[in-house]
């Protein structure tokens, strides 16, 4: 499929990821108008934009999860299984912390043996051991969403999809989140995330592509590289980007 | 201060109604036969007390056996509505009409189907119970947050996974408020069974007393008909604590935890 995309070209040939004039209409609301993303296979791609430009939208449909009601026109690729990740964390109150994590295991059917032993490894990798057996009420918000985290990364799906995953955070909280997982190198090795935030900051730090949405209808307004080598000409970029939809009219 | 007058008040209250049944009776002079006092309706307690174990037995067991009866087929229904629409859609409004018809007038009829025996009462207390579980257990099948079936569906999840995952444990806590209310329903409905026929039973008890005009008797039953409703009440409310172990107020950090 020709493909308009008139910023830059992905960067591996194979994209774990493809959309090609994706339109969602909700009864008297166009959500995302004409969008077009190619993410490839170990890309970190973030998406930011304006609150209510549709980029959650954009992550569930890429997740399979269409909202109710709405109009989606459009081609969407996702060759392998996606794990997607929930702004709030979706714990189920009824399972202590570790059965919750293993719920995206038992969804892929791993053996169930393998997935708890990955499973207690992996929490003491997101700072939760010894907090195994606790109830998720009993976790603070941060703990919370590092558990939602694991108990997406655990099936080993090839395609993360995290809906602003520390958005309900505070602010101190969500730089130390951002820092831990920029240092968890969670794409790479085949595995391709879409990080959807409204933190430009968040989204510099962990991803090596930031997509800009537009206001509702939500299009892609800027397709930015990240530089690995000091950042400010890429926040400067993208601030301006943001600026020019969020200016007062 | 304000918890002393919460236990002391209604205690108070019940002190000044039984002292006005006391001095009422022996003022008006009403024969034992209509109205006993209740310093005589105490001693006939302890006198009968004695006697009353095999008809406590009786009772206790229809009525936790009906309970559990209820509550297993009132859950089952609920999985099976909520899992099939079709189910939902034939069943339900059925199910919901059959409640017009209050389950003691269904007791003659049990009778004369099931015998004299214990199981005519455990069906009358089982069709007293499961309706509440029932209804309460779709309710809260219903009710499933929409957040957690995103998450399970975003995790790739298919409806069997909705229902194992989700929707299944949700309805937990649902059904255990709804067997709680079936089990304050559940001795009188075996004692209203009892009444039509029956060889021990509290029920029987009271059909025996009123026979002999022994009101005292009938109002010694009723007491305990009272009392041990309210033990199971607690004990269900107990087992109900148990099984929902999450739903227990958070305690208190343990040591060596800091939040992150």
């Amino acid at each position: 499929m020709t493909t308009s995309l008139s910023t830059e070209a992905p960067t591996t040939a194979v994209p774990a990821l493809e959309v090609a004039g994706l339109t969602v209409t909700f009864p008297g609301v166009v959500a995302l108008h004409d969008v077009d993303l190619q993410v490839g296979v170990g890309e970190f791609v973030a998406v930011v934009g304006p609150s209510g430009c549709g980029k959650s939208t954009l992550l569930r449909i890429l997740a399979g999860l269409t909202p109710s009601g709405a109009t989606v026109t459009g081609a969407t690729a996702c060759p392998s299984a996606a794990a997607w990740m929930p702004q709030r964390d979706g714990l189920l109150p009824w399972r202590r912390a570790l059965p919750n994590a293993l719920v995206g295991a038992r969804i892929a059917g791993q053996d169930r043996t393998v997935a708890e032993a990955r499973a207690r490894e992996l929490f003491d990798e997101f700072g939760l051991a010894g907090f195994e057996r606790a109830w998720p009420h009993e976790l603070s918000g941060g703990m919370r969403q590092r558990l939602a985290l694991l108990r997406t990364c655990l099936p080993g799906r090839p395609v993360l999809l995290l809906d602003e995953p520390f958005g309900a955070l505070d602010a101190i909280t969500r730089r130390r989140m951002n820092a831990w997982l920029a240092g968890l190198d969670l794409a790479g090795h085949g595995r391709t995330v879409v990080l959807v935030t409204h933190d430009v900051d968040e989204a510099l730090l962990l991803a090596d592509r930031v997509l800009v949405l537009s206001e509702r209808p939500g299009r892609v307004v800027l397709d930015l590289p990240v530089p690995r080598d000091g950042t400010d000409g890429a926040r400067r970029s993208l601030l301006d980007a943001l600026e020019v939809m969020t200016r007062p009219r | 201060m304000r918890r002393w007058r919460r236990l002391v008040a209604p205690s108070l209250a019940g002190l000044v109604l039984l002292v006005g049944w006391e001095v009422g009776v022996r003022l008006s002079d009403l024969p034992a036969f209509v109205l006993p006092p209740p310093s005589q309706v105490a001693r006939t307690a302890v006198e009968v007390a004695p006697l009353l174990g095999d008809d406590v037995a009786t009772t206790l067991t229809e009525a936790g056996l009906g309970l559990l009866l209820g509550a297993v087929v009132g859950l089952l229904l609920a999985v099976l509505i909520a899992a099939f629409p079709l189910v939902s859609d034939t069943v339900y409004p059925l199910v919901t009409l059959t409640q017009t018809v209050p389950t003691v007038v269904l007791a003659p009829l049990l009778i004369l189907w099931a015998g004299f025996g214990l199981l005519p009462k455990v069906l009358l207390v089982a069709l007293t119970a499961f309706f509440p579980v029932l209804v309460a257990a779709v309710t809260a099948m219903a009710a499933v947050d929409a957040e957690h079936a995103e998450m399970v569906a975003g995790l790739g999840g298919t409806r069997r996974h909705q229902f194992w995952l989700v929707q299944l444990p949700a309805s937990v806590p649902g059904a255990l408020g709804g067997l709680r209310v079936a089990a304050t329903y559940a001795i009188g409905a075996a004692v209203v069974a009892e009444y039509l026929a029956g060889q021990s039973g509290l029920g029987v008890f009271v059909q025996r007393s009123r026979k002999g005009y022994e009101v005292d008797q009938i109002l010694v039953a009723v007491a305990l008909v009272a009392v041990l409703t309210g033990l199971l009440f607690l004990l269900v409310d107990g087992l109900a604590r148990l099984a929902t172990p999450w739903q227990r107020p958070s305690l208190p950090s343990r040591p060596g935890r800091t939040p992150a």
